[in-house]
């Protein structure tokens, strides 16, 4: 659903970070919080547990510049990724423009990641959206693990049909962080212009 | 289908932005802003005299987000809609309520200006707010080109490496 914005030509897209708990989404945002110069970030807002597991979302306002006239931001949040937390998922999945499914290495999170990823399809069908109709990049993290699991397996339960553009990283390093971000941003602006 | 928010501006613009103007002249209100329910600031304005806001970035998301959950809460228990969300502090209140569907008019103030009269002026800017986006639900899409994208492109690997 469009939005009306009366923001002086102002263009706003909302990235979401999706994927099982501890799979490094927050760790995404804090990478992009650390490594984006002052003036073209706004405050990371974090919503966490007591022990510092996302209850709500963090959020990350960034700051692209102007555009044939637009200033064009991105809006990125995380959500949780507990099971438990669906709800609120499902709240922070509202007018998303494009996702990033931030899946994980570990062996005994494989099962977690496929949950997830029939999770998302199952919310953004209760926002009446098919997941084909929205920008989704893969990055595959924690790469770094000695007993990681083959990306192609990971794949196979995640995009079995092999219809998202991946990256492998290592997001507590800053490894892949942005390459997943750019990605997605590029694929919503095209959307964009695609007027769709 | 997922569409991005796009500017609407001109003559539309101007009318929202002088009603809030006008609800803070009247009412002493420091800060006024009409959210959309991604979280995002359509129109924003401060009183000369208020000192500097918050990060309004984070207002809107944090409204946007509170007003989501307790939509969700409504819906449990049986309620069309929350309109009014009111929260005191000792210095100040925060005061949200919807605009129709699609927006928020968010008010904050000190404790100096009266809630009473805040909500009673409140209601009437919120119905001369919605009327005008009422007039703006026929109006054709902003049309973006290929330039668009590519100049954008551009900016992320400025942006991002």
């Amino acid at each position: 659903m469009s939005t009306i914005n009366f923001a002086a030509r102002e263009i706003n897209c909302k990235i979401v970070y999706y994927g099982p708990g501890m799979s490094g989404k927050t760790t995404n945002l804090k990478h992009v919080f650390s490594k984006v110069p002052g003036h073209l970030r706004g405050e990371m807002v974090s919503l966490a547990t007591e022990d510092e597991r996302t209850l709500f979302f963090d959020f990350l306002p960034l700051d692209l510049g102007s555009v044939q006239g637009f200033k064009t931001r991105f809006h990125l949040y995380t959500v949780p990724g507990q099971v438990f937390y669906n709800a609120s998922r499902k709240l922070i999945l509202r007018g998303v423009d494009g996702i990033v499914f931030v899946a994980d290495s570990a062996p005994n999170r494989l099962r977690a990641n496929a949950e997830s990823m029939r999770n998302l399809r199952e919310n953004l069908q209760e926002h009446g959206i098919d997941v084909r109709d929205v920008p989704i990049v893969l990055q595959i993290n924690k790469r770094d693990l000695p007993d990681a699991l083959p990306t192609s397996m990971i794949r196979a339960v995640i995009d079995p049909k092999q219809e998202l553009q991946v990256f492998e990283a290592m997001s507590d390093k800053g490894v892949g962080v942005f390459e997943t971000l750019k990605t997605v941003s590029r694929l919503v602006l095209e959307r964009l212009s695609q007027n769709k | 289908m997922i569409e991005p928010t796009l500017a609407l501006y001109g003559d539309a613009f101007e009318r929202v932005d002088q009603h809030i103007q006008e609800l803070l002249e009247t009412t002493g209100v420091r800060y006024g802003l009409l959210v959309d329910r991604k979280g995002f600031v359509l129109s924003h304005k401060e009183a000369l005299w208020a000192p500097r806001p918050p990060a309004l970035d984070s207002v809107a998301t944090l409204v946007a987000s509170n007003a989501a959950a307790t939509a969700a809460l409504a819906n449990m228990l049986g309620e069309r809609t929350f309109s009014e969300q009111i929260h005191q502090g000792e210095n100040g209140t925060l005061y949200v309520e919807s605009v129709g569907t699609d927006s928020l008019l968010t008010l904050i103030f000190d404790a100096s200006v009266p809630l009473g009269k805040v909500k009673v002026y409140a209601k009437k800017t919120i119905a001369q707010i919605a009327a005008i986006l009422d007039e703006l639900k026929d109006l054709p899409p902003v049309q973006l080109n290929d330039d668009f994208s590519q100049g954008a492109a551009s900016l992320l690997d400025d942006l991002l490496g």
